[in-house]
């Protein structure tokens, strides 16, 4: 992919879950090009995760066309999932889970091996190189539920690092983070989209955004109402105007 | 197979068909354990049960007509619970009553038309009342249990993990899942004949549970599981038989007290005392 081709192209999605009447999204066009750094904003229930999981094709998509990393999402869900992150919302572990930190990293590249193939060298070191990043490395032999939230928040950003994926979607990434740690992780996300890859993030803290130019997408009821690019200074404001809180 | 080892051909049998059947069922527990859907265990085991009862009403195969029933429910149960928009758990109990009531129904009216079915082997197991087939038959679903925990254990692992994780991941969740469930059907019919469907949910869930106690990485769980059940089953099945004691009902026994003292002695439930 060449740089500034869109990553993510959506035209006129619609996503339902089964059983449910009405659409979550509706009508959502999109395009947000390669190395971009995009906020979601929204009030509760706006579907602002549920777009993040049409992106990745984990939801299904009823109407319109989603491309991402050239693929379409439809047809290619799994292919697409193998080079798009995903660092998901809710997540809970018991506080007995067989795996250790290192473990739950390595998981990250699972997809990207296959069926049988089993990690080999380059995995092991992305892997590394992810639990560094994020400076995790003296709990890689701890089980992963014996860690606080923060800590498992940074091994689940870590085992989507391992990936070196082309896109990451964050669904909330900040919510269990003190500020220093939010301010780290901001940084860490700040480098990764400077070298290319495509950060979207669903976010109700704003205070901890990278000094950068950022696109600002608020969602109300299902649709975007706001698709901009702003400074991360004006991001709190934007998202505060265009949200309608029901 | 074990004739150089045990002379006694009874014993032998005996010895063969646990060892195979703790091996695959305790494989395979551990994934549902870890899965927390340990209700699979109890669902199988009577949908095998409940095929064995109208496999004898109509006059075919026990075995046969439990791998199919065990298989119908592996198919029904996979996409019921991703279609049905129900907890994997709400579809088994479903299912789980569903199976108890079509072998009663079997049972109670080969009884009424006085075809007087000796049906406590589907329930309670006999051991010694197995064909060579049945133990090569256990012997193979063993292997493959082996072979295919082997194979697919990056992405086992990862779904045992987290399902929805393993899913974003990139990893082809749902094959992986309705080949366990298939191989946890097969193994189940022909664990039947020896342990009973009411037992059989024993040996699933409590070898899983034992090690879990233990261990504190999937792959231990993997190693660990069969290692104890075998253990055990072995050694209920030389008790009983040595005293004259129903073998498959012993075997649970001594799996529950092992279980408890597993609990006892974990030391996952220690609190330390250190101060540094």
């Amino acid at each position: 992919m060449k740089p500034r081709d869109p990553a993510i192209e959506l035209k006129g999605i619609y996503t339902a879950y089964e059983g449910s009447d009405l659409p979550v999204i509706r009508d959502v066009s999109l395009t947000v090009r390669q190395g971009e750094f995009v906020i979601i904003g929204g009030p509760n229930g706006a579907g602002k995760t549920t777009l993040l999981e049409t992106i990745n094709g984990m939801l299904a998509i009823t109407h319109g066309r989603a491309e991402v990393s050239g693929m379409d999402v439809s047809k290619q869900g799994v292919d697409v999932r193998k080079r798009v992150g995903y660092v998901i919302q809710n997540f809970s572990f018991d506080p007995l889970s067989p795996f250790s930190v290192e473990q739950v990293v390595m998981m990250g590249r699972y997809g990207l091996l296959g069926w049988l193939r089993q990690p080999g060298e380059e995995d092991y070191q992305a892997a590394d190189r992810a639990i560094e990043l994020l400076r995790i490395g003296d709990l890689r032999e701890t089980p992963i539920g014996r860690l606080s939230g923060g800590q498992q928040q940074k091994v689940l950003i870590a085992q989507n690092l391992a990936k070196k994926p082309e896109i990451l979607l964050l669904d909330e990434p900040f919510s269990n983070l003190d500020l220093c740690t939010r301010d780290f992780i901001s940084r860490i996300l700040k480098d990764i989209a400077d070298q290319g890859c495509t950060v979207v993030m669903v976010s109700h803290a704003f205070d901890a955004l990278p000094d950068r130019d950022i696109r600002i997408v608020v969602m109300n009821s299902g649709s975007i109402s706001l698709n901009r690019v702003c400074h991360a200074d004006e991001v709190e404001a934007l998202v505060r105007q265009a949200s309608v809180v029901a | 197979m074990l004739e150089f080892l045990i002379s006694n051909n009874i014993l032998c049998h005996a010895v063969e068909a646990m060892l195979f059947a703790s091996v695959g069922c305790s494989i395979l527990g551990v994934i549902i354990t870890q899965l927390n859907i340990s209700s699979i265990g109890f669902t199988m085991s009577h949908a095998a049960f409940a095929g064995a009862a109208a496999g004898m009403f109509f006059g075919i195969g026990g075995t046969t007509a439990a791998i199919i029933a065990s298989l119908g429910v592996a198919l029904l149960l996979g996409p019921l619970s991703d279609r049905a928009r129900m907890s994997t758990d709400t579809t088994l109990g479903v299912l789980f009553g569903m199976m108890m009531a079509i072998a009663i129904f079997f049972i109670s009216y080969m009884q009424y038309l006085g075809r007087g079915a000796d049906t406590s082997a589907l329930m309670f197991g006999n051991v010694i009342a197995l064909y060579r087939e049945d133990i090569y038959a256990l012997a193979v679903i063993s292997v493959i249990a082996i072979l295919f925990v082997a194979i697919f254990f990056k992405e086992i692992s990862a779904i045992i993990f987290n399902r929805k994780i393993a899913v974003a991941a990139g990893i082809r969740v749902t094959p992986i899942y309705y080949a366990t469930l298939f191989m946890i059907a097969i193994t189940v019919a022909l664990s039947l004949n020896i342990v009973g469907g009411l037992l059989l949910y024993v040996w699933l869930v409590t070898p899983a549970a034992i090690v879990y106690q233990f261990c504190y990485n999937v792959k231990s769980l993997f190693i660990g599981a069969p290692l104890v059940a075998a253990a055990i089953s072995v050694s209920g099945a030389w008790a009983g038989l040595e005293y004259s004691l129903p073998v498959g009902p012993l075997t649970a026994v001594i799996f529950s007290i092992v279980f408890l003292f597993s609990v006892a002695l974990s030391p996952k439930r220690r609190i330390t005392d250190r101060k540094n």
